[in-house]
């Protein structure tokens, strides 16, 4: 089957590069690539698939800093504007050269997608200036846009014209698919060949990419394989090269397995237990008797520090995610913008400091209460679960675990929010604390879009200015100032008990170099094959 | 015979209505759709704009008349996850399905007859109890880890099969088939046998009482009393009457290997109908969900009728309408 394949490409490049060596790299995943769309999706799956065909207006580098991409330089005019300048030797997929009109024409379509309007919702207009620069207007200034516009895609104006694309796919709107979903016409590294969910995403190199290509792969196909043995053993057969979900149980015995190694990066995710900060009761929160608390023990911020005493992120690390994850103590991980390594320091673990200040906050013999617990969307969550009750048990803290699927999770927070205790996941859109801020600390305000993510309705004065103050301050002193006094407020008034932040792990054969990038995108451009 | 197929057509409308509506109940219990499309991320306003826009609003019933009325329409909406028709999906996925459950099926009874024969045959001996009993372990392992051993001794460590997919498909018509090359025929052959190796003692112990109870028949024994070669007596004349509820249990067995593929698809990867299936599952996907099990009942439903209309050719007394010996629905 691979020398099949291997002789379809060989004899696919032979006609293209004139007798290169062919050099095929089959990689695989959990999930397959739903939409081939930029815009049609948020899923960070699909994105880091699509990535290969469609180039961001900045670039990112390999460890998550933004780098020049479509764009060689951005500044900020003032007057909530920023003026991005084009690189001019960029072309498609289908030859055509980018223009002004391809990157202004993007930014208002994906703009214009349900899915970015936390993200890009704020730009009003993209007005093109001359043929190789377009300013960027937003309602109000926005100091982060370039961090942003990493996950702005560009895709071909008139391609999408031809195609009647020009409007992002809706659901529901007419029974037959969108042309944009299984074809694309962007200008990055590979060009999409083929594309079945299901099945396969093919790509091969585009020999015009305006950008370095340090790897010598000239085609790829993505295959996702959903059973998390049977893609060890695709990889331990030879099916595939490379696998980027690789399960924590089987990294010991892959590293020990001759020809094959195992490469991690931090994830840019922070798991966190969140507790409630303003609700009158706590929901599902009982006395030891079993009878409804009337107060909310999580108000008090003794109790939320208790806790966080009682919580030995450590262990977890070591035990449950077997060291492969990154004790996190504060709410910014590496990689974040406004990350402060000096501060990242995280309460010690101290029994009887979480007892005296339990009994202080009223609560000597502790209390009954519901972690909600997500199965499955991050790695062990479940264990982690379990060990979160079995620590709090041990200042008398009864913790129930109560495991729910993620849509049925997800529905309970966004319709509701009606959890006072869960575990979950925090990633800042735009990779940068001050979403952190003003999406997941800031006093909830849906209608504001404050707190947007703030589902456990934590509240904090200070925090709240800092959400303020950041998104209109440009001077770089003054925003670390603020970033710091953010998070320092956060910690003390345990925003949310930051556990750690997980590894992404892949495993691959010896031959193939593939980089790891936090997002888990497969840069296909810096992968060698030999 | 017409007013067979009208009382089985009535007796499938009702099976339908009855499916539509738990499974529409179900996709109601799972998840809001509206998150699930839009993610965590999405503001009230745009979940509510799409809420509406997919008419999630509407009570429960009207929301259920106007799926009837679009399936019986044949429309089956678009897929939210994948943003394509739901029946384009699905007509991708059906072949790859439909080849798995049948290979499996006939692994199973090639297997599985053999083995009841001479279970019958050679009644009391050591040698068919043995096998009886090798094929009870088959039945006792659950698929999907017969699935996984079976991908670490072929793929990993033989290196002889494919660990997951279809391989190479022909595309015939609208019809994609694994069977033409040698890539798609290499890679059915796990999947397939996973699926088959809890069927076979079914089949085996089916085979062997059935084939028990008319070799003791009295022309059986007037066939032995005339001198006839046991050869003859045995696959022309015992195994012929046996068939009848082979047939039956066949056609029962092939709407659970397609209901139950689901298994070896998730392991195997096999793009079939079970994998879109748990994908849909695991995103809230309503119109595929709906699709899905509608199709699946429609499956057993037609096999079923199927299986009856054999009977008349394998079975000349119920040719005559007169059913005699065996009832006609009897299962």
């Amino acid at each position: 089957m691979i020398k099949r394949h291997l002789l379809a490409a060989a004899a696919a490049v032979a006609l293209i590069a004139g007798g290169a060596d062919a050099q095929n790299l089959r990689y695989s995943g959990a999930t397959p690539a739903l939409t081939m769309d930029p815009h049609a999706t948020n899923d960070f799956v699909t994105t880091a698939i699509f990535r290969q065909s469609y180039d961001s207006l900045v670039g990112l580098s390999l460890d998550m800093e933004i780098q020049p991409g479509l764009a060689t330089a951005w500044e900020y005019l003032g007057d909530a504007t920023w003026r991005f300048t084009l690189r001019d030797d960029v072309t498609f997929h289908d030859g055509s050269v980018m223009t002004a009109d391809d990157v202004a024409f993007s930014i208002m379509r994906q703009k214009g997608s349900r899915f970015y309007t936390a993200l890009f919702g704020g730009i009003t207009d993209a007005v093109v200036v001359d043929a190789r620069t377009v300013d960027v207007i937003t309602a109000a200034p926005d100091p982060i846009l370039p961090r942003k516009m990493a996950r702005l895609f560009v895709m071909n104006k008139a391609w999408a014209e031809a195609n009647n694309v020009v409007d992002i796919p809706d659901l529901g709107a007419e029974a037959s698919e969108a042309f944009s979903i299984r074809n694309a016409n962007g200008t990055g590294p590979m060009r999409l060949i083929s594309h079945d969910p299901a099945v396969e995403t093919r790509f091969e190199a585009h020999a015009d990419f305006w950008g370095e290509r340090p790897g010598n792969v000239q085609t790829a196909s993505y295959l996702p394989i959903g059973a998390a043995p049977t893609r060890v053993a695709a990889l331990l057969s030879g099916d595939v090269d490379l696998i980027v979900d690789l399960p924590l149980q089987d990294i010991a015995r892959l590293s020990a397995t001759p020809g094959f190694k195992v490469d991690e990066a931090p994830q840019l995710i922070l798991m966190q237990l969140e507790l409630d900060g303003t609700r009158e009761a706590a929901l599902e929160t009982f006395d030891k008797a079993g009878n409804p608390l009337n107060a909310n023990p999580f108000k008090d911020v003794r109790v939320r520090l208790a806790m966080a005493h009682a919580i030995d992120a450590e262990q977890i690390v070591d035990r449950v995610m077997r060291g492969k994850a990154r004790v996190a103590g504060i709410a910014a991980t590496p990689g974040f913008g406004g990350y402060q390594p000096d501060l990242d320091e995280r309460w010690p673990t101290d029994l009887d400091l979480a007892r005296s200040l339990l009994a202080e906050a009223g609560y000597p013999d502790g209390f009954v209460t519901t972690l909600n617990c997500p199965l499955e969307r991050y790695v062990n969550t479940e264990e982690i679960c379990r060990a979160t009750a079995s620590m709090l048990a041990r200042i008398g803290i009864d913790v129930r675990v109560n495991g729910m699927v993620w849509p049925e999770f997800a529905r309970m927070l966004v319709n509701g929010p009606d959890s006072s205790f869960h575990l979950i996941g925090m990633g800042a859109n735009s990779w940068d604390t001050q979403d952190t801020f003003s999406g997941y600390m800031m006093t909830r305000n849906p209608e504001a879009n404050e707190g947007f993510f703030n589902w456990a309705l934590y509240s904090n004065e200070i925090v709240d200015e800092v959400s303020r103050t950041l998104p209109v301050t440009f001077d770089e002193n003054e925003r670390t100032e603020l970033y710091r006094r953010g998070l320092i407020a956060a910690r003390e008034t345990v925003s949310a008990i930051y556990l750690h932040q997980p590894m992404l792990v892949w495993g691959m054969r010896e031959g193939v170099t593939a980089p790891i990038r936090s997002d888990a995108t497969v840069t296909l451009e810096n992968v060698t094959v030999n | 015979m017409t007013a067979f197929l009208a009382q089985r057509l009535g007796q499938a409308v009702i099976v339908l209505t009855v499916v539509s509506f738990l499974a529409f109940l179900l996709s109601s219990q799972i998840g809001d759709p509206v998150v699930s499309i839009l993610g965590m991320q999405s503001t009230p306003e745009d979940r509510a704009i799409l809420r509406a826009r997919l008419g999630l609003d509407d009570p429960f019933l009207i929301r259920y008349l106007s799926y009837m009325g679009n399936v019986l329409r044949g429309e089956f909406g678009i897929s939210y996850a994948n943003q394509r028709p739901v029946a384009d999906l699905i007509l991708a996925r059906l072949p790859a399905t439909l080849e798995l459950a049948g290979v499996a099926l006939f692994m199973s009874l090639a297997l599985g007859l053999p083995i009841g024969i001479y279970a019958a045959i050679y009644r009391g001996h050591w040698t068919s109890d043995a096998i009886l009993t090798a094929t009870v372990i088959g039945v006792s392992i659950p698929t999907f880890v017969i699935a996984i051993l079976l991908i670490f001794a072929f793929s990993v460590t033989l290196g002889w099969l494919p660990s997951f997919g279809r391989g190479q498909v022909v595309q015939v018509g609208w019809w994609t088939t694994g069977f033409l090359t040698e890539s798609g025929r290499r890679a059915l052959l796990m999947p397939a046998a996973a699926l088959a190796i809890s069927q076979v003692a079914l089949v085996a112990r089916l085979v062997r009482a059935e084939m028990i109870e008319v070799l003791r028949t009295d022309y059986i024994r007037f066939a032995r009393a005339r001198g006839l070669r046991p050869r003859i007596i045995n696959l022309s004349l015992a195994l012929r009457n046996t068939l009848i509820p082979v047939i039956t249990v066949s056609g029962i067995q092939l709407g659970f290997l397609f209901a139950f593929a689901v298994v070896a698809e998730a392991v195997f990867q096999w793009p079939g109908i079970g994998l879109l299936f748990l994908q849909a599952l695991g995103s809230t996907d309503v119109p595929v969900i709906g699709a899905i099990l509608l199709l699946t009942a429609a499956f057993f439903v037609a096999v079923n009728t199927v299986v009856d209309l054999l009977y008349a050719v394998v079975d000349p007394r119920l040719r005559a309408g007169e059913a005699t010996g065996r009832p006609a629905g009897g299962h």
